[in-house]
């Protein structure tokens, strides 16, 4: 419980984080759209309004233009009445639109509609006076001595400026609201914005301070790791998320560390026992060399001393120099193996045919014996030691012509093979079963007997062991009877390609 | 906000209302009563009683207050525009019907002027004994000083005496019309507002006024009436003149209700109620309210 509540601290606070910038933005746009809505109702209102004054100063206009006309027609009936009874009937039309426009007030409600009334009452005694014109035109005339038409129309003309006059106090204070409130959101909706911004900023700071830089501190201790330095470390004394990551870098960081110094350790051993062990056999078969040499000498002050006496001595002396010269030869194979590998190379760039060539001269002899043919492809430049590349050749030919009972025919070819040349030394001798062909390198392997094939079984381990030095390395493809193919790879030199071209065609080759 | 929501409620209760309406069948929706009364204060106080005493019946009233003269309220009247107005008998039947002889009795006037209407889809309901009639008067100092005691006696005179009455006098028989016909008395008039002649004959402006007989002013003896042995003036018992359409909309509870208020009003009465108004400038709605809770007519309403 602990554990998980440790982890999701963050992800609890950015989301607090993200809720209250989303809460904070929802107020902010309702109070935008209240301002909004203020803006419009104001201007509604002050439209509305508008009207209504316009219809209120119309209405008044209409009625002391009414009475005027009226008034004249009972003076002279001659006169023409519509303009009356076109008042008279847009009258309730007019008071009509008026209450539409008015704002909604309980007030002005009941005042348009005393004006309603009024208007009625002036019509009611308008009509009843256009018909006794028209009948009794003098009795007409007579009442216009009575000015209640006209006092009416000046209470009407009263309530009308009042209805004006208050529809603009109302309206005013309307529009007041309106504008308040639209203002007071517009405070709150841009106060309501910079509390956003403020959060917003807040918030980044705290994911800068607070998951920002400590990721980028473990990404550059990661750096670190990669690059070697198992030593760092992050600090990891918080107890939330990053801080998880950080104890997990630092126990990885530990874990890789405790495992480097093991194989650190480890690969000292080794190295320290593998010198221990070429020292060994490099000063054992030194060594063993010196009572060697004395059993040779001895066994030949016998001979000479004593040759005469034996008899059939003679045949036990040999067997002793025998065996002398076959321990010999092994030691000095040994020491050459002990030895391969370990010297310092000289490595320069290489005319490869110009080794083989020399190579070839040193085996001319056995070549010549086994009557064998060697062809040679066109060979590159190589970076290699010149003596031990010679050896290679030297020791894969001579395996070749060896190995091969009848009419041996060997060939040498390279390829590129990225950065390395390959060499293919082909033969046609009796080949191997391919489960030795991983054996084969390892030394004093032999896959026949002394008696039928004669060598230490040392060469291959030799040139292995040179190959790797040079980076490249070394294998064989083979099935008895079929002959076999050792390759081998060599880094190429840059060598242009008139000097490659000039490298071939120089011949090469020698046996018949 | 607001206005929507008030919207909603209209809506809400225009809905309920409907309902209602179909769950309870109510008699057809009437319109008001449409009452007009003239433009002098006892017709204007006529006119509230009427008023109250419908509304204390639960019916719904509209009145037009000072319509006009008879002419005009009664050219309303026909138009349409207003359903009753408290006539006066007399002037009904001079001044609407052209009937310039005289009935026998009041109660004659009363069923002529009934037919007559009945014959153009109004009708009279029943008149009240209340007689308002027209009358010249002077002042006792003048009556004394010229000897007047009739309408008669202002012809000798010189020069011609200086009436004052209302302006439609100029146009009727029981104004100058009658008095040149009956009585070869050619006066010039000047035209004054009801109630406005009192003071005009105390200030001398004019001699002779066109009265009411139950003008209050006229109690205390300060003017004479002068006698109409010619019978130009006639009797002019108050009735409702009402359109027979309206009479049919409201039902028996109308003509009832005004007959009620009708067999109140005596000339006593009257002439104390105008003298409320016209003297003591009491509104005539408070002083017709008073009268008819007096008389028991208005109050708990039990129908």
């Amino acid at each position: 419980m602990l554990r998980r509540s440790i982890r999701t601290q963050i992800t609890k606070r950015v989301l607090v984080l993200s809720t209250t910038v989303a809460v904070l933005l929802g107020a902010t746009l309702v109070l935008l759209i209240i301002a909004v809505t203020g803006q419009r109702d104001a201007a509604r209102i002050a439209f509305a309004s508008q009207e209504a004054l316009t219809l209120t100063s119309r209405l008044q206009t209409s009625l002391f233009a009414i009475e005027n006309d009226l008034r004249d027609y009972v003076r002279k009936p001659t006169r023409p009445l519509e303009p009356v009874t076109n008042r008279l009937a847009a009258f309730p039309v007019q008071q009509r639109a008026l209450a539409a426009q008015l704002s909604d007030d309980r007030g002005q409600r009941e005042r348009v509609r005393e004006i309603g009334a009024m208007i009625k009452s002036y019509a009611i005694r308008a009509n009843a006076l256009i018909i006794v014109a028209r009948t009794r035109p003098k009795v007409a005339r007579n009442q216009l001595f009575y000015t209640d038409r006209r006092d009416l129309i000046a209470a009407l003309s009263a309530s009308l400026r009042n209805l004006a006059s208050r529809e603009r106090t109302i309206v005013r204070r309307r529009e007041d609201d309106a504008e308040a409130q639209s203002a007071a959101a517009i405070a709150f909706g841009i106060g309501g914005l910079g509390l956003v911004l403020i959060v917003v900023v807040a918030g980044t700071l705290y994911l800068r301070r607070a998951v920002v830089r400590p990721v980028v501190r473990v990404a550059r201790a990661t750096g670190r790791i990669a690059a070697g330095d198992l030593d760092t470390r992050v600090p990891a004394d918080r107890a939330d998320e990053i801080g998880e990551l950080a104890r997990g870098f630092n126990t990885m960081a530990d874990s890789l560390q405790r495992g480097r110094s093991e194989l650190e350790r480890s690969n000292t051993e080794l190295q320290r026992s593998n010198a221990e062990l070429e020292q060994f056999a490099s000063v054992t078969s030194h060594d063993l060399q010196a009572p060697l040499t004395t059993i040779s000498m001895y066994a030949e002050l016998l001979e000479r001393r004593h040759g005469s006496e034996t008899g059939e001595g003679h045949e036990l002396i040999d067997g002793i120099r025998g065996a002398t010269q076959q321990a010999r030869v092994l030691i000095r194979d040994l020491l050459e193996y002990s030895r391969a590998g370990r010297g310092e190379l000289a490595v320069e760039a290489l005319h490869a045919d110009v080794v083989l060539k020399q190579a070839l001269e040193a085996l001319a002899g056995a070549i010549e014996t086994a009557g064998a043919r060697v062809r040679v492809g066109p060979l590159p430049v190589v970076l290699a030691d010149r003596t031990s590349l010679c050896r290679i050749f030297q020791n894969l030919v001579g395996n070749a012509v060896k190995f091969t009972r009848d009419d041996p025919q060997v060939s040498i070819e390279a390829e590129p093979d990225g950065a390395m040349w390959r060499f293919s030394i082909r033969d046609n001798g009796i080949g191997m079963q391919p489960e030795y062909t991983q054996h084969i390198f390892e030394p004093f392997r032999r896959l026949h007997g002394e008696e039928d094939y004669p060598g230490t079984g040392i060469g291959l381990a030799v040139c292995e062991r040179i190959v790797e030095q040079h980076g490249g390395r070394i294998w064989v493809s083979s099935s008895p009877g079929e002959g076999s193919v050792f390759s081998f790879t060599m880094p190429a030199a840059e060598v242009r390609d008139d000097e490659l071209a000039a490298a071939v065609q120089t011949p090469v080759g020698a046996g018949s | 906000m607001r206005r929507s929501v008030t919207g909603l409620a209209l809506c809400l209760a225009l809905v309920l209302a409907s309902c209602g309406g179909q769950q309870d069948p109510a008699p057809p929706e009437q319109g008001p009563v449409r009452i007009g009364t003239k433009n002098f204060t006892e017709s204007v106080i006529l006119g509230e009683l009427y008023r109250q005493a419908l509304e204390a019946k639960g019916l719904k009233v509209e009145l037009q207050s000072r319509v006009g003269s008879t002419e005009l309220t009664n050219a309303a009247l026909r138009d349409g525009s207003l359903d009753l107005y408290p006539e006066y008998i007399g002037v009904l039947l001079s001044e609407v019907d052209n009937i310039r002889t005289r009935p026998a009795s009041p109660r004659a006037a009363y069923l002529l002027a009934k037919s007559k209407e009945e014959s153009r889809d109004f009708t009279l309901l029943k008149p009240a004994r209340l007689s308002n009639e027209n009358a010249l008067a002077v002042t006792r100092s003048f009556a004394r000083r010229e000897r007047v005691r009739s309408i008669k006696d202002l012809k000798r005179l010189r020069p011609a005496p200086r009436l004052g009455a209302l302006p439609e006098f100029a146009n009727r028989f029981e104004g100058l019309v009658g008095l040149d016909a009956r009585y070869g008395l050619q006066l010039s008039l000047k035209p004054v507002e009801a109630g406005r002649q009192y003071a005009q004959l105390d200030r001398g402006r004019i001699d002779v006024a066109g009265v009411f007989t139950t003008d209050p002013q006229l109690a205390g003896g300060r003017y004479t009436l002068l006698h109409d042995p010619e019978g130009v003036f006639a009797t002019q018992n108050v009735v409702p003149l009402v359109s027979k359409k309206a009479l049919k909309a409201h039902g028996p509870r109308l003509s009832a209700t005004l007959d009620s208020v009708s067999a109140l009003l005596t000339n006593p009465a009257m002439q104390a109620l105008n003298r409320k108004v016209e003297i003591e400038k009491r509104s005539p709605e408070q002083v017709a309210g008073e009268f008819l809770s007096d008389q028991g007519l208005t109050g708990p309403a039990s129908g």
